[in-house]
């Protein structure tokens, strides 16, 4: 039993040294380094400066990644609906086709594409002003803040939509049609039949979206308008222009902090739901 | 007086054809069981009466009302599935309420009737128990009940006791019959077992290949099949084949056929004659065929053969005996030894004739 049990951990040992090595230990390196000096004593002054410097940033960051998460939520529980409930199935096999193609396309191109679509003379104020809709004095830049989350929900809808599709495909045909000829609405078989089974999966996405989201640097520096920023680009630059790693890693701390802060939410209203609380 | 009405109906799933042409009558407070064999089309006739699939043509009514353009949701046809199909999110009570809340009937109303059905069900003290925490049994009972809650003019039950083992089966069985006696709503039920259908139906519509091969009481299909088919299929499973008119009478006087239930028409008829019987209905001798008492019956088939295996069923033994090309089985109440000779006997009134 002894040696089976040794045995067992020798098997797994290159697995641990490898997470351990490339991943526990950067992590909790760049944690250290926020919290501390470069004589190792621990210190708040990275933490204090971050909020000092990038304050606005960080909110900023915050708004664009709540705009984002509440939006890509709507939008992809809608389309995922409509791909497994719509009476239409031809329309739908086709929504079912275009909707992936994100999935496809880098962050850097999905960026550089929309910053020529988004521009005060870019594709869409062309096309709306040779359709009469818009004077040219009238068009609007949306780059900026109201970009990113385009950009932003965009880009995840592929991806959350693939989950909750997944997730609602995997629900027992039969429990629908049961709440069907009992007199149930689509509608309502989607909020009181669906979605309290999928919670756990929309969760998952949306929190796999927001990590996503903290972590992109190429959309905030092409389709953003400089400040305020995203704590991404604050990061770069920090590590970039001044080599200063404390500065950095203590927004790095921040940004798991945000995620962490979703993480919980989350957490507890999947086990209010279960009704452990 | 005829409560749901089938008038040929025709569906399809892409370019194969499910059901063809089904036509049926159901009664106010008639049970009817769908009998026949897997891939029949039973599960897809359910489904074409609920609106879950469309249909190609015919069509459907319940009363006075055609229901085959209608939606699912507008039907108040309602279905037990194998499956139970039970939200697991929900408590017992909720799952048993919803069509109720869902007809926007107010709280306490509804309140007292999921505690009416619960007690109709036998699951009382069970209403807040989540339904993943029932066994089979129970969460069939609050399908049943579910299904039930809403009165709809036609419940329909897809195989609702396969899931179940064979005891908890028999219970719940005889609760769907009673609770049908007792409530008197008109139902369809699915099954693939013959002896459920026997004993939970009023008429039995035995399916084969997208249409109805018989629609009868369960003494009719059973001693009258109608057909070969459905001789089979409901146990009549000893085959004999006969080239001739000739051949046959050979065995058995013309006179005692015309009397038994056979086919009018057997009489000028270019295809071999086929033969069904019921083991049950074979008598089994070791004697020589010569035997003065096995000619006390004139009108009867009888075959030499020898036993080729002998199972134990509990109350008797079933011999298969290789007759020439048939194996034929028969009830036999001794255990018999591989190479017995034996002669086997059956008489003309237990023979259907095809
Ligand atoms: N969704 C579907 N798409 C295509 N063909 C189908 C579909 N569902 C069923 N069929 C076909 O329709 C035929 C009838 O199926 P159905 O489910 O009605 O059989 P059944 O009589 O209920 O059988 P079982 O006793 O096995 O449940 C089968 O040949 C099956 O292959
Ligand atoms: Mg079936």
């Amino acid at each position: 039993m002894r040696s089976s049990t040794s045995y067992n951990l020798w098997l797994i040992a290159p697995a641990a040294l490898m997470v351990g090595l490339f991943f526990l230990y950067p992590l909790f390196f760049s944690l250290y380094s926020a919290i501390t000096t470069d004589e190792g004593g621990l210190t708040l002054a990275h933490l204090e400066k971050a909020f000092e410097l990038y304050s606005n940033d960080i909110l900023f960051t915050i708004i664009i990644v709540l705009a984002s998460v509440v939006l890509l939520a709507i939008l992809s529980i809608s389309i995922a609906a409509l791909i497994t409930l719509s009476p239409f199935r031809s329309i739908v096999s086709l929504l079912g086709f275009i909707y992936r193609i994100p999935l496809f396309i880098p962050f850097i191109v999905t960026a550089q594409m929309m910053r020529t679509f988004l521009a005060k003379n870019g594709l869409m104020n062309n096309a709306f002003i040779a359709s009469g809709m818009l004077t040219p004095l009238e068009t609007v830049s949306f780059l900026g803040w109201s970009g990113i989350i385009i950009v932003f929900v965009w880009k995840q809808l592929a991806f959350c939509t693939l989950l909750i599709t997944g997730a609602m495909a995997a629900l027992d045909e039969s429990q629908i049609r049961a709440a069907r000829n009992l007199g149930a609405s689509r509608l309502r078989i989607l909020f009181q039949i669906m979605l309290p089974q999928i919670t756990p999966t929309i969760g998952v996405a949306m929190i796999l979206s927001t990590v996503t989201i903290m972590s992109v640097l190429s959309v905030p520096l092409m389709i953003g308008t400089g400040t305020p920023t995203m704590i991404a680009t604050d990061m770069a630059f920090r590590i970039n222009s001044y080599g200063d790693y404390h500065v950095a890693n203590a927004l790095g701390l921040v940004s798991y902090l945000i995620c962490a802060g979703l993480a919980w939410f989350y957490l507890r209203q999947s086990l209010k739901d279960k009704g452990a609380i | 007086m005829t409560h749901l009405l089938i008038e040929n109906l025709h569906a399809s799933y892409g370019d194969k054809v499910i059901l063809n042409n089904i036509n049926l009558a159901v009664a106010q407070g008639e049970m009817i069981a769908l009998l026949g064999p897997s891939g029949c089309g039973k599960t897809t006739l359910l489904n074409a009466l609920c609106g879950f699939m469309p249909i190609q043509s015919g069509c459907i009514s319940i009363g006075d009302r055609k229901i085959s353009t209608l939606a699912a949701e507008k039907r108040n046809i309602t279905m037990v599935f194998q499956s139970y199909a039970l939200w697991p999110h929900m408590t017992v009570s909720q799952n048993i309420g919803y069509g109720l809340k869902v007809q926007k009937v107010e709280r306490a109303e509804i309140e007292t009737r999921v505690n009416e059905l619960l007690s109709i069900v036998n699951l009382e003290g069970l209403q807040d128990e989540k339904v993943t925490a029932l066994s089979g049994g129970q969460r069939q009972r609050v399908a049943l009940a579910r299904a039930l809650a809403i009165r709809p003019d036609v419940l329909v039950l897809d195989e609702p006791l396969s899931n179940l083992d064979a005891k908890v089966r028999l219970n719940v069985r005889h609760e769907i019959k009673a609770l049908q006696k007792k409530l008197g709503f008109t139902s369809l039920i699915v099954t693939h077992d013959q002896e459920e259908a026997l004993v939970m139906a009023d008429r039995i519509a035995v399916l084969n290949q997208g249409q109805i091969e018989q629609l009868g009481t369960p003494e009719e299909i059973y001693h009258q099949p109608k057909t070969a088919f459905v001789a089979d299929f409901m146990g009549a499973n000893n085959k004999l084949t006969f080239s001739s008119l000739a051949s046959l009478q050979q065995q058995i006087s013309l006179s005692s056929l015309t009397q038994s239930k056979m086919q009018p028409s057997f009489s000028n008829k270019s295809t071999p004659y086929q033969v069904f019987f019921r083991s049950e209905d074979v008598g089994l001798t070791t004697l020589s065929q010569d035997h003065p008492k096995l000619h006390n019956e004139t009108d009867a088939i009888r075959i030499l053969g020898d036993v080729q295996q002998s199972a134990f069923l509990g109350g008797s033994y079933q011999i298969s005996v290789r007759c020439g090309k048939h194996t034929i089985q028969a009830d036999h109440h001794e255990n018999l030894l591989e190479g017995t000779p034996v002669t086997l006997c059956v008489p003309a009134g237990a023979l259907h004739i095809f």
